[in-house]
């Protein structure tokens, strides 16, 4: 790299919050690695320590059961998820999600919690937990607390946790029968990339829910479509919840045009 | 940092920097240059190594991460003279040209015939799309990995030998 960092691997959950707390200003959590080290490198930032979770006991465990549903602790990988069956069963839609995300290697080593805490309005995982109605239990050396997706996201790179509080876990609720569901993602090349725009449509018990990543400062669920609404009522209700922005990699109104595509597309295929 | 790794069978105990990624530890301290550094930052896959049986851009772990760890580079796949299959079916479908995604390449591709012994032509462009080849446009590599996985000879899809 190219400044010197010291590398700090915590073996347990209450010596990693201590470590946050004491480094907030000067210290970043380690998981995957895949988007801290290339920001390091690029001077993004200007750290002292790195913390790294990955030794903490139960990091990468990825649990199901009928009470709880799918638990992921902050280690678990993309590509731990798609080679899951019980994932790739009953979680169709967030293996959709997880197969968009970057390349083979890099799925291979970055993490599901990595890719929501890093909080990027192009979080491919984002999505799948917002239409999946997932919780994140946040832990801090006071205690631990429970929100769901929905509230986790403050704004570009951005969440509510707070100096001292790590994401330990990831909740995705069990569902009856699981959620119908694509995910569209509009990009440069066929290969891995950035989104442009992405949209992911469900179809769980008769309720359709859209998420929208990469055309806010944050992703967006959708949530107020009804089954009666004809296309282009679900378009404006999309738009209106989403708001695209401008930015490199598009301009406003391509997203909208996008969005609107997109999710007329999902209201045919996604039955 | 004192680390232990194994690196293409071969345990290294070495004292290293902790902001050293895994990929100039391989090259610096270990001599191992097969290895590339393309774009350093996980677009261009030439730095791919087996991290635990799994492929990863080398580039963005520290090399203190790999305490503990399985490596497999480039330098373990041919013993002295002789090459792989893979090696083998890369010269003859003249799937290298410069030569640096090569090394990258021959890891993702060996990936993905540890988990598919017969992949089809999309799920080996999905196993090559984080390796970036700007000499060969991909082909004579798609070519390569269909010869070696004993198809494509009946169908006439190798046009490049």
């Amino acid at each position: 790299m190219v400044y010197e960092f010291r590398y700090l691997a915590p073996k347990s959950k209450a010596k990693l919050c201590a470590m946050l707390l004491e480094h907030a200003q000067d210290g970043k959590l380690l998981a995957g690695g895949t988007d801290l080290l290339p920001n390091i490198r690029n001077g993004v930032f200007r750290l002292k320590y790195v913390i790294d979770l990955k030794q903490l006991p139960g990091a990468a465990s990825l649990k199901y059961s009928q009470q709880d549903g799918l638990i992921l602790g902050p280690a678990v990988t993309i590509n731990d998820v798609l080679r899951n069956r019980t994932a790739r069963r009953l979680y169709p839609v967030l293996c959709d999600c997880a197969h968009e995300l970057a390349s083979h290697q890099i799925r291979n080593r970055a993490t599901v919690a990595g890719n929501v805490a890093n909080a990027s309005p192009c979080s491919d995982m984002a999505p799948a937990l917002l239409c999946l109605g997932a919780t994140a239990v946040i832990r801090s050396a006071t205690g631990q607390r429970t929100i769901p997706f929905t509230q986790f996201f403050a704004g570009v790179k951005k969440t509510v946790m707070l100096p001292g509080e790590f994401l330990e876990h990831i909740i995705i609720p069990p569902a009856a029968s699981p959620a119908a569901g694509r995910y569209l993602k509009l990009k440069r090349i066929a290969g891995h990339d950035l989104g442009i725009v992405g949209v992911l449509g469900t179809l769980q018990d008769g309720k359709r829910r859209f998420a929208v990543s990469s055309a806010a400062p944050t992703p967006v669920l959708v949530e107020n479509v009804a089954a009666g609404d004809d296309e282009s009522t679900v378009v404006k209700k999309v738009l209106a919840a989403v708001s695209p922005i401008s930015d490199v990699r598009s301009s406003k109104e391509y997203r909208e045009h996008m969005i609107g595509v997109f999710v007329q597309r999902l209201l045919q295929e996604v039955q | 940092m004192k680390i232990k790794v194994t690196v293409n069978g071969q345990l290294y105990e070495r004292d290293v920097l902790e902001h050293k990624t895994l990929l100039r530890f391989l090259r610096e301290d270990l001599g191992l240059t097969g290895t590339k550094e393309g774009c350093g930052m996980g677009e261009c896959g030439a730095c791919t190594v087996f991290f635990n049986g799994k492929v990863m851009n080398s580039c963005m772990i520290l090399a203190v991460e790999a305490d503990g760890a399985t490596i497999d580079t480039i330098e373990g796949e041919s013993r002295g003279p002789s090459l792989t299959d893979i090696q083998k079916a890369m010269e003859k479908n003249n799937s290298v040209q410069c030569g640096f995604c090569t090394p990258g390449m021959v890891m993702s591709i060996k990936e993905l015939l540890q988990n598919k012994a017969k992949p089809s032509i999309p799920e080996i462009k999905e196993a090559i799309e984080g390796n970036f080849c700007r000499c060969t446009g991909y082909v004579q590599i798609i070519e390569a990995v269909l010869d070696v996985t004993g198809r494509s000879k009946e169908k006439g899809e190798l046009k490049h030998v």
